[in-house]
């Protein structure tokens, strides 16, 4: 019982380190616009491709949801998802830039 | 002889655009979206959560190979690599097809 009690003690106080993933970096969209000159080159041409190592149009980021395009960037930094041009241009990324960036992207 | 080219020339059109270019079809692509939209949401353009892409207006190709990484591995994801399992080649290209042709909130912007 007193083990159960020290147990629950725990994992009330690991409660906000689970939450904190959730309070990500603030995005300021005026300071993203200021940072897209890596993106605009293939995302901001309509009916761009991509020509390596696969081709394909690359995706609109216009509305796109914020968090989507953080969590986008992230993957790509880890190599959860592989675009060796992304890859390199999201490592170069902090994760301020990547909140600025998706506030931009996302915003009307 | 110059026959025998000509039809020879005529099957190989056909098999690349059958097995390189086979298009997707919107309308099955439809029937086989109920799974999608419970996260998506309807017609791709409402994800019930900020993590979550809009799918509709996306290109059709940047689509196909999205679900082709999540159903190979390549592109890491926990929810979507089961989902990926289960979609043939054709589902795919279906699924594609009737995300792309949709209109949503997602367009270019520079």
């Amino acid at each position: 019982m007193r083990m159960r009690i020290v147990t629950l003690a725990c994992l009330s106080f690991m409660l906000p380190l689970l939450a904190a993933p959730l309070h990500a970096a603030e995005g300021d969209a005026a300071a993203g616009k200021n940072k897209t000159a890596m993106c605009a080159g293939c995302h901001g041409i309509a009916g761009f491709r991509t020509a390596y190592p696969e081709t394909y149009h690359v995706p609109k980021l216009g509305g796109q949801n914020a968090g989507y395009i953080v969590s986008a960037l992230k993957a790509y930094k880890a190599g959860d998802r592989q675009h060796p041009t992304m890859k390199a241009i999201a490592a170069s990324l902090s994760d301020q830039d990547m909140a600025d960036l998706a506030a931009y992207y996302s915003g009307k | 002889m110059k026959n025998l080219l000509i039809a020879l020339m005529a099957l190989a059109g056909w098999v690349v655009t059958e097995h390189a270019f086979a298009g997707g079809d919107a309308a099955r692509g439809k029937e086989k979206a109920g799974l999608c939209s419970t996260c998506h949401g309807p017609e791709g353009n409402a994800p019930i959560a900020p993590e979550y892409p809009r799918l509709a207006g996306q290109p059709d190709d940047y689509l196909e190979k999205a679900l082709r990484d999540y159903k190979s591995g390549k592109r890491k994801n926990p929810l979507m690599a089961p989902q990926a399992q289960n979609l043939s080649k054709q589902d795919i290209k279906d699924l594609a097809a009737y995300f792309s042709g949709l209109n949503g909130d997602l367009k270019v912007k520079y």
